[in-house]
């Protein structure tokens, strides 16, 4: 649905920062279903840990996050130069089993809530059929 | 309705991190108990999904009190119920 150069075009992230590698489904501002596939020359693996690799439960909101952005994302917001900014608010979030190396990590995000300027999502993310974690996240937009 | 009272400070209390007690009928959200406009997204977020109810945004404003997010509470569940 997208590939990953359509990804880059929309993410305000760039490497070392790209949490998702393939959006599978997308229905703007409704729902999205995303891939990152973790692999072991992740730099992160490196310390985290060392012989045991364990991809980081913040990473795995990160690209929750970052599905998130996309979903919303649509080119009539994309006004002139004015770029928006996404500010985390809140997360709630349980983590089910740990990711690692050959994992290929699934998101899909859904609105709860949303206003101008302002959301609250709620974010599912499994591996191989497996759930891996859950969460909502709260966020605010800004255009500058 | 002094459950739908009850309901709506226990949530208000876990999103302000306070102790139901502090949330009074009448203590100010942002100026008493410390909550800012994300906070008050996730209590309307709370209640449309706890009473099954859609709560629009130029009502986000009007949640400055425990009264006061009551009676939103209140009007759209009546509405609901119409």
């Amino acid at each position: 649905m997208l590939n990953i150069e359509e990804i880059q075009k929309i993410l305000p992230q760039k490497f070392p920062f790209l949490m998702i590698d393939r959006v599978l489904e997308l229905e703007p501002g409704k729902k999205i279903v995303a891939l990152k596939n973790i692999s072991i020359n992740e730099s992160f693996f490196g310390g985290h840990f060392p012989g045991q690799p364990v991809m980081p439960g913040v990473l795995i909101i990160e690209a929750m996050a970052q599905a998130a952005i996309i979903m919303f994302y649509s080119p009539e917001n994309v006004s002139g130069d004015k770029k928006a900014s996404y500010y985390l608010a809140s997360v709630k979030v349980r983590f089910l089993h740990p990711l690692t190396a050959g994992d290929q990590l699934k998101i899909e995000v859904e609105p709860i809530k949303v206003i101008s300027g302002a959301g609250l999502v709620k974010a599912q993310a499994s591996a191989g059929g497996k759930e891996i974690a859950s969460a909502e996240l709260s966020f605010s937009v800004k255009h500058v | 309705m002094p459950d739908l009272e009850n309901e709506i400070r226990n949530m208000i209390a876990e999103i302000v991190e306070k102790d139901p007690a502090q949330v009074t009928l009448d203590a100010k959200f942002f100026e008493e108990l410390g909550m800012d406009s994300m906070m008050a997204l996730e209590i309307m977020a709370g209640m449309e999904k706890k009473y099954k109810i859609t709560i629009p945004e130029e009502k986000l404003t009007q949640l400055t009190t425990l009264r006061e997010t009551v009676a939103v509470a209140k009007e759209y569940l009546e509405k609901k119920n119409a």
